[in-house]
């Protein structure tokens, strides 16, 4: 177990550290400079210079790379352009609305995508699973940011069950946190939810055509164990990778349906910073939602070496 | 021991066509109504968005500000939003941003991701790490952050979108295009043509491209729709399109600002983006499916049913079932006349009579796989059961079990173990036979193990359901059980996983949980083929063993003349789904009766004959099933 872990470390870590090289450099691909997208049209090469003086944008980057090191080792991720606001201060204060609502979208995919995706697994071709599979390949056609509209439409402006604005911190009321979530949840982990259950379905039927599925049939263990017991442990394997490719998803359609909900998350935080070109927060949010996912997928590799047996280092 | 195996003889059939050519999958590509609707749809909305200005009945930005967030009325077929714009003929030039941007954001990733794959799947080494770094660092970003990205760099524009777009999917074409390039470089055909002096860019375009071009239409058309999906999510969010180009996702922008007011502006342009992605989905599962020939359609089955088969038909059917299946049967009277059956065993435990196994072909025709078959197996005897690939013989093991495969069924006959009936029981009712009677060991020895479970809890398992045993009871016997098949340091080992054993010891493992359940009889199928001679030599041994110790019946099922020869007490030949003689080891070896089993055993290459050329067995019965006398 701690040799997988830290084997699988030896994968992460790296590519943490290169993802951040990159996110540092976002900044030299800007088209003139970001001190003059800030001024925008006001912009002299005087206050150019001055800006740029201001924010330490001339600096060799070398200098301005350790320095974002030492920034990024300490939790220091620079200050915005716009509010002057230290930018981990402004990311802390979006990422509890953020992950409340990924949790909630990733339990709703993994229960609709495991359930559906054995159910119909265990039981190819017929009507059921005809039925469902169609409405899987539905899911991942439809745009969440609009079933999201649809949902609060008739859930919360029409028939009102719900509140129409959803979030509420968890430390102010857990029951209103709850409730709140329900409607962001669902419309973040359906299309989730119909990737992982086509995943399921499709590595179900090949785990009980496996030969060994013949061998325990016929040694008389009785067929509920081999489907849920079996099969299912055999079928997880490639569908864990799909939760994590499915988690990124999310993370992305989450940024969006905020605005749908009402939701104060980074999806805001990143869409101001994005017209107003607050490069700062900009990479703030980009490199959090990278080490997060970074960091899911070092979970699900280690799960992944868990179940299968030989994916653990020798 | 020598070994010879009698496949070869059958399979020199014609080498199967390709079953993927460009012309076959258009073929099954318009057979299957559910894409054929797709890409009618898909052609609809191209010709709406290519019409637009002819269609619509306003203009893009005409305004009428006398009629603002109306209803639906006989002006505005679907209202009008808060600018007083008429919101069909918004949908409908909406159609055309869409298809503009999700065409040319497709062709960006395209054109970035194909070279990339290309180049990372083709030179390897270096660029490929680097590239593949390039890949993984893109994994941790999601889509749309990739576009934001790209968006707070550039600025907005139709332009910037296509390429923040196009930069999305990029990675995801250049990752397919790799993996292609690498399964193709490898095969033998790229590799003879660096033999015959090709140059590389002659190979990539010549030998790899083609074999490019059917998952990239998939991922072309799935793409399209993913980025059609993206586009809207952008503009959306305002960070897409000008405000004054419509768009679907801008429409639904204004729509969300008036959903307590106006709830149903949300629809049309929501049911557009649905329609369009899906008939995208649709079309790139369609294909894939066509490419793979994984679906027909319930018209052709009719098709098939109602009409007389072309002859393209008929070759292909014969292909489809030649791997399951052999042609029907008729014994000629001199033939059935050869048949020796000396099958009166006075002690039998398993009696097959007059059993007929038949497949079901999809259009219907049923065709027999094993035709009237009459078999015993007496108390503690090793029966062979010999023939060549797709005599029948395996599929005669299945219907013993019950785990024939879908499409095939015992027409008639009746099996009978110990005194009960086999035939036609329900799974229930096959709980009180299988792995209590019946025991069954397959051939390929890691694949009859669950790979994520241990040999002990695969074994553990049947123990308890047969004899009720406590986990802790149950693992002591399981100890005892791979002790006894030959496994050492067996009660440490049962922590192992299947991976960690060879194929000769997973095979003893296989064994020791077919006999968990003390069964009367143990089938082997082909369960020594896959293994060395020593190894076999050595499993046979121990299932002799066995035998004499728990005596119970062995049926060994073999193409392998040597394995035959060597442990069984009696042979039945079988051939075309038929049994033709059944005979002692020693007289079937020594006075073999039927032509067949004379050639057969002419075919085996002994030490002391040396021959330059191996006999080989010509055909005993016609593509038709008819027998040739001989």
């Amino acid at each position: 177990m701690g040799k997988l872990v830290l084997y699988r470390l030896g994968f992460a870590i790296p590519q943490l550290l290169v993802v951040s090289v990159v996110v540092f450099s976002l900044t030299y691909l800007v088209p003139g400079s970001p001190a003059a997208a800030i001024l925008g049209v006001s912009a002299t090469p005087e206050s150019i210079a001055l800006v740029e003086e201001q924010l330490g944008l001339n600096r060799p980057a070398g200098e301005r790379l350790l320095e974002w090191f030492g920034g990024l080792v300490q939790g220091d991720l620079g200050t915005a352009y716009r509010s002057g606001l230290p930018v981990t201060e402004m990311l802390a204060q979006r990422i509890p609305a953020t992950l409340s609502m990924i949790l909630g979208g990733m339990v709703v995919a993994i229960v609709i995508g495991v359930g559906v995706g054995v159910y119909t697994g265990t039981r190819p071709g017929t009507k059921a699973d005809r039925l469902l599979t169609g409405g899987t390949v539905l899911g991942i056609a439809i745009p969440e940011f609009w079933l999201g509209i649809l949902l609060t439409t008739v859930f919360a402006a029409q028939l009102g069950w719900l509140p129409i604005i959803g979030w509420v911190p968890f430390t102010v009321d857990p029951w209103g946190w709850f409730v709140g979530l329900i409607l962001p949840s669902l419309t973040l982990g359906i299309t989730g939810g119909a990737i992982i259950a086509r995943q399921t379905r499709a590595s179900m039927v090949r785990a009980l055509a496996a030969p060994y599925t013949d061998t325990l049939t016929a040694a008389g263990v009785p067929r509920w164990k081999i489907l849920y017991q079996y099969g299912v442990k055999n079928a997880m394997v490639p569908v864990l990778a799909s939760i994590g490719v499915v988690f990124a998803i999310l993370i992305g359609v989450s940024f969006v349906i905020e605005k749908v909900f009402s939701f104060p998350g980074l999806g805001s935080l990143m869409l101001t910073s994005t017209i107003g070109q607050d490069f700062p927060v900009v990479q703030g949010v980009v490199l959090f939602t990278a080490t997060l996912v970074i960091a899911v997928n070092l979970l699900i590799d280690i799960l992944y070496g868990l179940i299968n047996p030989q994916a653990r280092p020798a | 021991m020598t070994t010879s195996t009698v496949g070869p003889a059958a399979a020199s059939a014609p080498a199967a066509r390709q079953a993927s050519g460009p012309a076959q999958a258009w073929r099954r590509l318009r057979h299957q109504p559910v894409t054929l609707a797709a890409v009618i749809t898909i052609a609809i909305i191209i010709v709406i968005a290519a019409a637009a200005p002819l269609i619509a009945p306003y203009d893009a930005g005409e305004t009428d500000f006398t009629s603002v967030l109306a209803g639906p009325s006989a002006d505005h077929l679907l209202g009008t939003d808060d600018f007083g714009h008429d919101i069909l003929s918004q949908l409908i030039y909406a159609a055309r941003t869409a298809l503009i941007v999700g065409v040319g954001s497709v062709l960006v990733a395209m054109l970035i991701g194909v070279p990339m794959g290309l180049i990372l799947g083709y030179k390897g080494g270096w660029y490929d790490r680097l590239g593949s770094r390039v890949m993984d660092i893109a994994d941790a970003m999601p889509g749309i952050m990739i576009g934001f990205v790209v968006i707070a760099i550039l600025g907005r524009g139709t332009l910037i979108l296509i390429f923040a777009i196009g930069l999305i999917f990029s990675m995801n074409f250049a990752r397919m295009v790799r993996a292609i390039t690498l399964t193709e470089r490898k095969k033998l055909y790229v590799e003879s043509a660096h033999v015959t002096g090709l140059r590389n860019r002659q190979i990539v375009f010549g030998q790899v491209l083609p074999n490019l071009v059917g998952p990239l239409a998939v991922q072309g058309a799935v793409f399209l729709g993913n980025a059609i999906k993206v586009e809207a999510a952008l503009s959306f969010l305002g960070l897409g399109l000008p405000d004054d180009q419509p768009s679907w996702g801008g429409m639904l922008r204004t729509a969300a600002e008036h959903q307590v007011d106006h709830p149903w502006m949300a629809l049309p342009p929501g049911i557009a983006i649905v329609i369009t992605v899906l008939a995208l989905n649709l079309l790139g599962d369609g294909i894939n499916d066509a490419l793979s020939g994984a679906r027909t359609s319930r018209k052709q089955r009719k098709r098939a049913l109602h009409q007389a088969p072309t002859l393209a038909e008929v070759e292909e059917a014969k292909r489809a079932v030649s791997s399951v299946v052999t042609t029907p049967v008729a014994v000629a009277p001199a033939l059935a006349q050869a048949l020796v059956t000396t099958d009166k065993h006075p002690d039998p435990v398993l009696a097959v009579r007059d059993i007929h196994i038949v497949a079901d072909r999809p259009d219907g025709e049923v065709v027999p796989l094993v035709s009237s078959l009459d078999l015993t197996v007496g108390r503690g005897e090793v029966m062979g059961l010999l023939g060549e690939s797709g005599s029948g013989k395996s599929m005669l093991a299945k219907s013993i079990l019950g785990l024939l495969p879908a499409g095939v069924r015992v027409e008639s006959g009746s099996v009978e173990l110990a005194g009960e009936e086999l035939v036609g029981r329900t799974e229930r009712q096959w709980r009180e036979i299988r792995g209590k009677k019946l025991g069954v060991v397959f051939q390929n020895p890691q694949a009859n193990l669950s790979p994520v479970h241990t040999v002990g809890r695969q074994l553990i398992d049947p123990l308890r359901i047969h004899h009720g045993m406590s986990k802790a009871v149950a693992r002591d016997q399981a100890a005892d059980l791979l002790d006894m098949v030959g496994v050492k340091d067996a009660a440490k080992r049962l922590d192992d996983y299947p991976h960690q054993f060879s194929g000769g010891m997973a095979q003893r493992v296989a064994i020791a949980i077919a006999l968990a359940g003390d069964p009367d009889v143990l089938i082997l199928d082909e369960a020594t083929s896959a293994l060395d001679v020593t190894t076999q030599s050595q499993v046979l041994d121990l299932v002799l063993d066995l035998r004499e110790k728990l005596g119970m019946a062995v049926i060994n099922i073999t193409h392998d003349l040597g394995v035959a020869a060597e442990a069984c007490d009696r042979v039945a030949i079988m051939y075309h789904g038929q049994l033709l003689e059944v005979n002692d080891v020693f007289s079937l070896f020594d006075e073999p009766h039927h032509p067949y089993t004379k050639a057969l055993l002419a075919s085996h290459p002994t030490a002391d004959h040396k021959v330059d050329r191996l006999p080989t067995i010509a055909d005993f019965v016609t593509a038709d099933g008819e027998w040739i006398a001989r």
